[in-house]
């Protein structure tokens, strides 16, 4: 072993890194060459498995830690958006339905296997019809002030109705508990209809925006990745705009999205087949109606 | 915890007894998303638990662990159970990806240097365990305790802490190849304690 001490050259004898293989402390040339060694040597690979399986246990033998409720939430909502990889070729892979499999690139192994992108998935994604809708939306909101009347007309109509519940959750602009619990069940719901849809669209801020909606349902949801935090002052509300104007249909929470996850909520309301969803940057708790530019808007057709 | 699409399973499996990891991985693998859902609440609090360990920030831990989960979405079909345990699999991830962060950020390198060096115990007070992850808890902490004190160092500080052979070696002040050996030595004494076998 003396002969062989932190030289810096390259490993004249790679198999003594096996131990250090299994438990990730190789740096990428290191690893490199290890695993060319793997590639020569049957024994090598055994004792490999071995020792990443034993270093397996010591990760079981860790506390585990109950995660937040957001985070499923939030990672469920991600899977639509969220292409999987090819099966290698092999006789295991009798499976032709991996979905938008051709989109995936090849990888050589498991370790090499680079996270794709939300943007590269192209499930459903109609980045034209997204930026025309935002058009015709705001059209529809700053050139028809008679629509927007009878969309506040519609939004108290409905608050009073009782079955507007948007405005008043988000006042608590922390998401409790049940009302996570509540929008996770509506999720699963819209993920499981048979109609199921998507189209993505891209915001002001250049954000990957997509709108999930089922008309059978007349349930959907707007799933955004990234989405910045406003400050304490603002919050991001979302409208139906139909032909009789906008309807909000609640507020976005950010506080996921803001370390780098996806914002994502299921709208208040029903949704009518066609309807455009929009979002806008308001007032926090919300507005009765628009007052700003939808900073995406995408229509459910 | 959310149990979503419980009923989808309901109509999804024949038998009562639940579908085993490797049963659900090889669903996901056809985009079964009811299926990652039931993996996730099998598997989160573990991925999480160690995640956590190396990073110790919570909000940290919660991020990787979601890329984690959606590696495991995006590469399911690449799961051989043949190869391996889906836990196995699972976890291998979580540790390669955990170890990543630390490795990408510089607030990685800031952290404790003895976060590594404590005591497995320690990290092992009130949380909400189940008889299986206590033994094994503590299978492993018996196997680890027939380590050298300086093997147990090394492999302590390269899985737990998420540092390079070439930070151990700095760390303890010893050449890298008494570092390599150490690791090497110490994780096939560990599996021979185990009983792991392939």
């Amino acid at each position: 072993m003396t002969g062989t001490e932190n030289t810096g050259t390259p490993e004249r004898n790679p198999g003594e890194l096996s131990g250090a293989y299994a438990l990730n402390a190789l740096e990428a040339r290191e690893r490199a060459a290890f695993e060319a060694h793997l590639e020569s040597s049957e024994e090598a690979r055994i004792e490999s498995a071995e020792l990443s399986d034993t270093a397996v246990a010591l990760g079981l033998a860790t506390a585990p830690v109950q995660p937040s409720a957001a985070l499923k939430a939030s990672l469920m909502a991600k899977l639509s958006s969220t292409p999987q990889l090819a099966p290698l070729a092999g006789p295991a892979s009798t499976r032709t339905t991996a979905p938008a499999a051709d989109a995936a690139p090849a990888a050589p192994g498991l370790a090499a296997v680079p996270p794709v992108p939300p943007s590269a998935a192209g499930v459903g994604s109609r980045s034209g019809s997204g930026a025309s809708a935002a058009e015709r939306a705001r059209k529809r909101w700053f050139q028809r002030p008679a629509s927007l009347l009878a969309a506040a007309a519609a939004a108290v109509a409905l608050f009073i109705g009782g079955t507007f519940v948007g405005l008043g959750l988000a006042g608590t602009s922390g998401t409790s508990d049940s009302f996570a619990a509540q929008q996770a069940a509506s999720l699963a719901q819209l993920n499981a209809a048979p109609d199921v849809q998507r189209a993505s669209a891209t915001t002001a801020d250049g954000h990957q925006a997509t709108l999930v909606w089922s008309d059978t349902s007349s349930l959907s949801a707007l799933v955004v990745d990234g989405l910045p935090a406003l400050s304490g002052d603002k919050d991001y509300q979302l409208w139906y705009i139909g032909a009789g104007g906008a309807v909000s249909a609640g507020l976005l929470d950010t506080s996921v999205s803001a370390s780098g996850g996806t914002a994502w909520r299921v709208l208040d309301g029903s949704l009518t087949s066609g309807d455009t969803i929009g979002m806008t940057v308001e007032p926090k708790g919300g507005s009765k109606q628009p007052t700003t530019t939808p900073i995406v808007a995408i229509q459910s057709s | 915890m959310l149990v979503l699409m419980t009923a989808d399973f309901a109509a999804d499996t024949e038998s009562t007894a639940p579908p085993s990891k490797e049963e659900l991985l090889t669903r996901v693998a056809t985009g079964d998303q009811a299926a990652f859902g039931e993996l996730y609440d099998q598997m989160a609090p573990r991925v999480l638990g160690l995640v956590k360990r190396l990073l110790i920030d919570h909000a940290q831990s919660e991020e990787v662990t979601q890329e984690i989960f959606l590696e495991i979405w995006q590469s399911a079909t690449r799961y051989e159970p043949a190869r391996g345990g889906a836990s196995t699999w699972i976890m291998t991830m979580a540790h390669r990806r955990a170890v990543d962060r630390i490795r990408s950020s510089q607030a990685g390198r800031d952290r404790d240097t003895k976060i590594g060096i404590r005591d497995l115990a320690v990290a092992y007070d009130d949380v909400s365990e189940t008889v299986e992850t206590r033994i094994e808890h503590e299978r492993v902490e018996k196997a680890m305790s027939r380590l050298t004190e300086l093997q147990r160092q090394a492999i302590s500080l390269a899985y737990y802490g998420g540092f390079s052979q070439s930070e151990v070696a700095a760390q303890l002040h010893i050449p890298l190849g008494t570092v390599k050996t150490r690791l090497r030595d110490g994780l096939i004494r560990l599996r021979d304690e185990l009983g792991v076998a392939s």
